[in-house]
């Protein structure tokens, strides 16, 4: 039986930071990936935001940015667009695009010169407790295996099993997990080439379509839905998505990539005794933009600083650790309010709504308004938004 | 459960699963047949409709 202070399951940006900072203050890591290339295939559009790697200590690594950005286009149903300057209205997920496949590595490398020990296409299958450590049973090829650890870190993403098991509730309902699919595609020919592209209303129920370019003439072109609201699979919006949008009419696709995303917020109960759960298995997602890269990367950095006290302490029940509860509430959960209002705003919307918004904000100057002037404005149109938004911004 | 061969094992599925009876490996599914209720979520929510009962 292999035994660590911590073991971290899963090794995406958010398990890698939980790993890191836990190495970094002092307890031995262990952390494990079901997969055999960490980062592969990717699950995301690859947005993140300068700001919060900026926060997280990450230095940008032309290895692994594709594209930096200079604004946001955002399309309603019948074309017309709203360009916003990245200067002056800050927007969430804006500012690099990533290439996952290296971006990912990169932030297991990290935790690895940090001190933690990784273990690729090793698959966790269950969880007991035995006094108070836990025990997990894992596969590798064909070596079945126990870890006892003190602290497991649940960094195991939209399928947020091992919470489970520790009796969390990090399940995730139909109505709060995005449906996505994506193709990586070529011959992108966008409207504004330094922008991401959001596109509004029935072309993505309960979501939104995203042309996010990667350089050159790449882009990821990709949609969530929510199967609550249509009878379609994802894929079937997306090939429409494809077939009707301008800028991939000549496009080619190089990669097609799926999965969930829980848009319904950090989940209540982050802790439980031996347990911290972390990254998508937590509902570190903006509900609005479906971006987790640096808030679940953020909460990776609170679990392992937590853990690595913990260890120190010889305390891990849930109440020795609930101190990680309440960070992740300042650090993160606090954030999302605003966006997970605008989200239920913006999902309110018809089509026709959504055209006549994107009209009046036409002859708007972006350079000399400011947020609360863009609710102002939203009102006349929309007069519902002053409910839903008007003390928010 | 019938797991179609164009599966990705993105698992999504395993998210939705109010049992949390889908075991999501690099290249396969595993269902915990006996605790299922047939809530059908899962097939429901397949981004790619790989899965039938």
């Amino acid at each position: 039986m292999l035994v660590v202070d911590v073991l971290v399951i899963g090794a995406g940006p958010a398990g890698s930071s939980a790993a890191k900072h836990a190495a970094l203050n002092g307890a031995e890591v262990l952390m494990i990936d079901k997969k055999s290339e960490i980062g592969v295939p990717k699950r995301c559009a690859e947005g993140v935001s300068k700001e919060g790697l900026k926060q997280l200590g990450i230095e940008p690594n032309p290895r692994w940015i594709t594209k930096e950005l200079s604004g946001v286009r955002m399309v309603s149903p019948n074309g017309t667009d709203v360009i916003l300057d990245e200067d002056k209205v800050k927007l969430p997920e804006a500012g690099y695009i990533l290439e996952r496949k290296v971006f990912d590595k990169f932030m297991a490398m990290d935790a690895a010169r940090a001190g933690a020990q990784i273990m690729v296409k090793t698959l966790a299958t269950g969880l007991k407790r035995e006094g108070d450590r836990v025990i997990v049973s894992a596969e590798h090829m064909d070596h079945e295996f126990e870890i006892q650890a003190k602290i497991i870190i649940a960094a195991d993403g939209p399928e947020s099993r091992v919470g489970r098991w520790a009796g969390l509730k990090t399940g995730t309902k139909p109505k709060n997990m995005e449906s996505c699919a994506q193709f990586e595609m070529v011959n992108v020919e966008m409207k504004e080439p330094d922008c991401i592209e959001f596109h509004f209303g029935s072309v993505a129920p309960g979501g939104y379509a995203w042309i996010f370019p990667k350089g050159d003439d790449l882009a990821n072109v990709g949609l969530g839905i929510l199967n609550t609201l249509t009878e379609k699979t994802a894929y079937q919006h997306l090939l429409e998505f494809v077939d009707n949008n301008p800028a991939t009419q000549n496009a080619q696709p190089v990669e097609l990539n799926i999965g969930g995303d829980p848009v319904g917020g950090v989940i209540k109960d982050l802790v439980a005794d031996n347990v911290l759960v972390v990254g998508d298995a937590a509902g570190m997602v903006n509900p609005l933009t479906g971006g987790g890269i640096t808030s679940g990367m953020t909460g990776g950095r609170i679990a392992g600083e937590v853990a690595a006290k913990a260890v120190k302490d010889e305390a891990w029940s849930a109440k020795d650790m609930k101190e990680y509860k309440k960070l992740c509430q300042e650090e993160v959960a606090d954030s999302f309010k605003k966006y997970l209002k605008t989200k239920e705003y913006l999902l309110s919307l018809s089509d026709e709504e959504l055209d006549s918004i994107a009209e009046a904000f036409q002859e708007t100057d972006f350079d000399v308004i400011n947020t609360s002037e863009i609710v102002k404005k939203l009102v006349k149109v929309s007069p519902k938004a002053l409910l839903k938004l008007g003390k928010l911004f | 459960m019938i797991v179609k061969e164009w599966c990705m094992y993105c698992g999504e599925c395993a998210g939705v699963c109010p049992r949390n009876l889908i075991e999501v490996r690099e290249l396969g599914l595993r269902f915990n047949e006996e605790g299922c209720k047939d809530c059908q979520i899962c097939i429901q929510i397949c981004p790619v409709d790989a899965l039938e009962k």
